[in-house]
């Protein structure tokens, strides 16, 4: 009994790491590695312009604070903060789209001197979102004077598919691109209690993207 | 009109202990309703400001600016979000951004009443107003998403009250994730993000209306000398005026 039970939670702690993950990575030029042991910071942001999708704002801490974890040195600004510094301009409905539009954003002195004093020296853009792809079985759950219960099955598939892209503040140039996609199977049996085996399907892009983006920005890596 | 005289008659026929029960009833079902407060940090914004002198007049309906939204069935609750003077502060702190001088006014000029010039140095007063709002709410949708899309729509009147520019612009905000929050949180996060982008939409376009390009090229011209930038110079859209 003790040995089945224990092959039991095996086989659950087995399902719960099928995800599967596929980085892909397109280098224009890297940074020098001393260009980012300084002062200087980078900051993330999600891109929400569609009208059909945002990326998440979660994911998007979810990789600063992966960079940052890894590598103390780098200095990752908040998505939020930087937005309220430099309120109008990186707002969905006015963020620029293109590296030669910081150009023209640079042309505004407020700006420029706002980015000068914020010492950003990289910008990485997210576009991407995670799905749920559709799901099966059924459950049942029932309350009654002896006690309460579910009986049944559930699973449901989720895809992550995210690109950064990396601007170069200085140069105001494109010099990077990277992207992640991710998917698994998450299930939900119950036999009394509902037992849920969650794929951490976007955990795993963040840490496949975070990871590509430390291959860049650190000297460590 | 006839159902409300109906209405209020049998209010007054009733007993003062059936009438406390009334109220008492009225302010259950108003209580019942999710209720919101729409409150927020606004952020100064960063641009060129432009060399004018603006009053602005918020009318009492959009400092009391609400919606309601009634319950189709019991299941369902009411919804009252108030956005008013989220808004008022949003715009209490963009147009001094966007402008030399700003001036809160008491009253709107009118050009139908001489006496009523409020302030000769003033170059324009400009009067917001919520034209349209549409939302998504949980009763709505079933599913943790919250959506506010607003239409403003903004006046600017010269100093004795002739009509220079009337225009309309969009506005919309949502929440992507109600996980940790509750949905008076959410919510309240969708009309922020609906009010900072009306902020950012009014900000970078206002000098891009045709009407308001014109009137700025004549203050220009009458100015002589005196460079008006574009605020909207280094957008991505558009280059200088």
């Amino acid at each position: 009994m003790t040995s089945k039970t224990a092959a039991t939670l095996l086989a659950l702690g087995l399902l719960q790491g099928c995800v599967t993950s596929t980085v892909d990575e397109v280098l224009y030029q890297g940074p020098e590695a001393e260009d980012l042991v300084g002062d200087a910071s980078i900051v993330i942001m999600g891109r929400r312009h569609a009208s059909d999708y945002e990326t998440e704002p979660d994911f998007i801490q979810c990789v600063g604070k992966h960079i940052q974890r890894r590598d103390e040195t780098i200095t990752v600004m908040s998505e939020l903060e930087f937005m309220n510094q430099l309120y109008p301009w990186f707002e969905p409905r006015t963020a620029p789209l293109r590296p030669a539009d910081i150009k023209r954003m640079m042309d505004v002195p407020p700006v420029r001197d706002k980015l000068a004093e914020l010492n950003t020296e990289y910008m990485v853009w997210i576009d991407g979102e995670t799905v749920r792809t559709g799901g099966a079985g059924s459950m049942t759950c029932g309350i009654g004077p002896g006690g309460a219960g579910c009986f049944g099955f559930g699973t449901w598939g989720n895809d992550s598919n995210y690109e950064a892209t990396i601007w170069d503040f200085t140069d105001q140039e494109e010099v990077g691109r990277m992207s992640t996609q991710a998917s698994g199977q998450s299930y939900m049996p119950a036999v009394v209690v509902p037992i849920p085996i969650i794929a951490p399907v976007q955990g795993t892009a963040c840490d496949g993207l975070g990871d590509q983006l430390l291959e860049f920005f650190s000297a460590e890596y | 009109m006839s159902g409300s005289t109906t209405s209020v008659s049998a209010f007054c026929a009733v007993t003062p202990i059936g009438r406390a029960l009334l109220l008492l009833a009225a302010a259950l079902l108003t209580a019942c309703a999710n209720q919101v407060e729409v409150k927020g940090q606004f952020p100064t914004p960063v641009l060129d400001r432009l060399p004018l002198k603006i009053g602005v007049y918020y009318d009492p309906e959009f400092r009391a600016h609400e919606f309601f939204d009634e319950a189709d069935s019991r299941e369902e609750t009411d919804w009252i979000v108030r956005t008013g003077q989220a808004q008022v502060e949003m715009y209490n702190t963009l147009l001094p951004g966007m402008f030399d001088q700003v001036v809160l006014l008491n009253e709107l000029p009118r050009d139908d009443r001489v006496d009523t010039v409020i302030d000769e140095d003033l170059d324009a007063v400009l009067v917001p107003h919520v034209q349209e709002l549409q939302y998504s709410i949980p009763n709505h949708t079933k599913i943790n998403v919250f959506e506010i899309w607003m239409r403003y729509r903004y006046e600017l009147y010269a100093p004795d009250g002739e009509l220079l520019a009337e225009w309309s612009m969009t506005s919309y905000g949502k929440t992507p994730t109600a996980f940790l929050q509750t949905a008076e949180a959410a919510v309240n996060m969708a009309a922020v993000v609906a009010l900072r982008d009306a902020g950012a939409n009014f900000a970078m376009n206002f000098a891009r209306v045709p009407e308001v390009r014109t009137w700025m090229d004549e203050l220009r011209q009458a100015r002589s000398g005196t460079t008006i930038p574009d605020l909207g110079a280094a957008s991505p859209e558009e280059d200088t005026l």
